[in-house]
């Protein structure tokens, strides 16, 4: 039932990402994070993946870049917390290496990365949000959770 | 053992799904588009929805906002012509213009005595000019700027209007009480009101043309020891509700020499505007 929610969560969080313009932070892939954190890595990837198929869907001329990216992006998370995650401030190694994974993937497989002002001031903010949602979802999904 | 069979099964499926998608990335353009259709229709569904629900309401904005400017317009055509019924001749068409104003004040204790509209004397109003909406007079214009102009409405307690009760054509002057209605005064004891009788402008006074819709009377208590008939009115116009209202800027005083007897009454007062520093 958790995993549903969580992956309806991600479906919310994608359409407010796909009416806002592209300097706002990436909530999918704050979110895709908050969930890998606590979830296994099957379900992990297959979230990174419903996230990805949703966001390829805005632009399904390069779909499988973000469902690439993304599904990555879960399974990564969901094996590398047990050594990387110690405390909350962990999260934003994690997405420093989402967002550089994703980025990539756009740059390499889809339309191509946005403009410079754009990709800073989003990859800015989603930096600056990931404790907030890490610490948000985890109660809302996970309560009683703590770090290892 | 068995644990770790299930966990490298699931890494397996795990694998398989990122594997999936990069054979996705290696699909050709035409084909990706065709195998993501039914998923781009479900997925998008809610966005689809929302943008056609955004777009409903904007076009009924629009046509709200048409079909006000045409309730205005036909309210002042038809006291036009009610006018015209009571002569002998056609009624000359003048050149009224109804100038849409969006309500950006009003008076904080009532919100029904004084309204402040974005439109003053660059955009053709003047003091004086009736102000009226779609459902009925709402009041007049009683200052202006270049900009902005204040409006005195009905329910001011400095407001009094000639009417006329269109069923028997009996004359008397309205002016507000304190419960958001109209009260006539010198009414005259055996004159012909009854409950549910529309009232209109009776166009004596130099603000309103006559004919306009005013208000519905809703009771006439009989008190026998009043000197004058006590009639209530419960106004057509929601002044505490308005948003926008229809300023009619009457013609200058040269335009009104063509015949018109409906709007013989208007005079728009001697006023001398400044001229406008620089810049604006």
């Amino acid at each position: 039932m958790r995993t549903l929610v969580a992956f309806l969560l991600l479906y919310l969080l994608f359409l407010v990402q796909a009416s806002v313009a592209p300097w706002w932070p990436d909530l999918v892939l704050l979110g895709l994070i908050a969930v890998s954190l606590h979830e296994t890595r099957i379900t992990s990837a297959l979230a990174g993946a419903f996230a990805g198929l949703c966001l390829d869907m805005t632009n399904p001329a390069f779909t499988g870049t973000s469902l690439f990216a993304l599904a990555v992006t879960g399974y990564g998370v969901a094996s590398l917390r047990t050594l990387f995650y110690r405390a909350r401030w962990a999260t934003l190694l994690f997405v420093l290496m989402a967002l550089a994974l994703k980025w990539t993937a756009l740059a390499l497989f889809g339309p191509g990365l946005p403009d410079l002002a754009p990709l800073l001031v989003s990859s800015a903010l989603t930096m600056a949000l990931a404790p907030l949602v890490e610490l948000g979802l985890t109660r809302l999904l996970y309560p009683g959770w703590q770090p290892a | 053992m068995a644990k770790r069979l299930v966990t490298a099964g699931q890494d397996r499926i795990a694998w398989l799904v990122i594997f999936l998608g990069l054979v996705l990335l290696l699909l050709p353009h035409r084909l990706r588009l065709a195998a993501t259709q039914p998923f781009q229709t479900a997925l998008l569904a809610p966005l689809r929805l929302g943008a056609a629900v955004n777009q409903t309401l904007h076009d009924s904005r629009a046509e709200n906002e048409r079909l006000s400017l045409l309730a205005a317009r036909l309210s002042v055509d038809n006291a036009r012509l009610e006018s015209a019924s009571q002569t002998a001749g056609p009624e000359p068409t003048v050149g009224l213009v109804l100038t849409r104003a969006p309500v950006i004040s009003r008076d904080l204790a009532t919100f029904e005595r004084w309204l402040v509209i974005s439109r003053g004397t660059l955009h053709g109003v003047r003091p004086g000019d009736p102000v009226i909406t779609p459902d009925g007079v709402c009041g007049k214009v009683i200052a202006c700027g270049p900009h902005q102009s204040l409006v005195q409405t009905l329910l001011a307690p400095e407001s009094r209007i000639a009417v006329l009760d269109l069923r028997s054509r009996v004359p008397a002057l309205a002016r507000a009480d304190r419960a958001g209605r109209l009260v006539l005064d010198y009414a005259p004891k055996e004159s012909d009101f009854g409950t549910g009788d529309t009232v209109v402008t009776a166009g004596l006074g130099t603000v309103f043309p006559k004919g306009l819709r005013l208000g519905e009377v809703i009771a006439v208590p009989d008190r026998p020891e009043a000197l004058f008939k006590p009639v209530t009115i419960r106004p057509f116009a929601d002044i505490s509700r308005i948003e926008q209202v229809f300023v009619i800027c009457l013609p200058e005083a040269g335009a009104l020499d063509t015949g018109s007897v409906w709007l013989g009454n208007t005079v728009r007062p001697e006023v001398s505007i400044p001229d406008q520093p620089a810049g604006q």
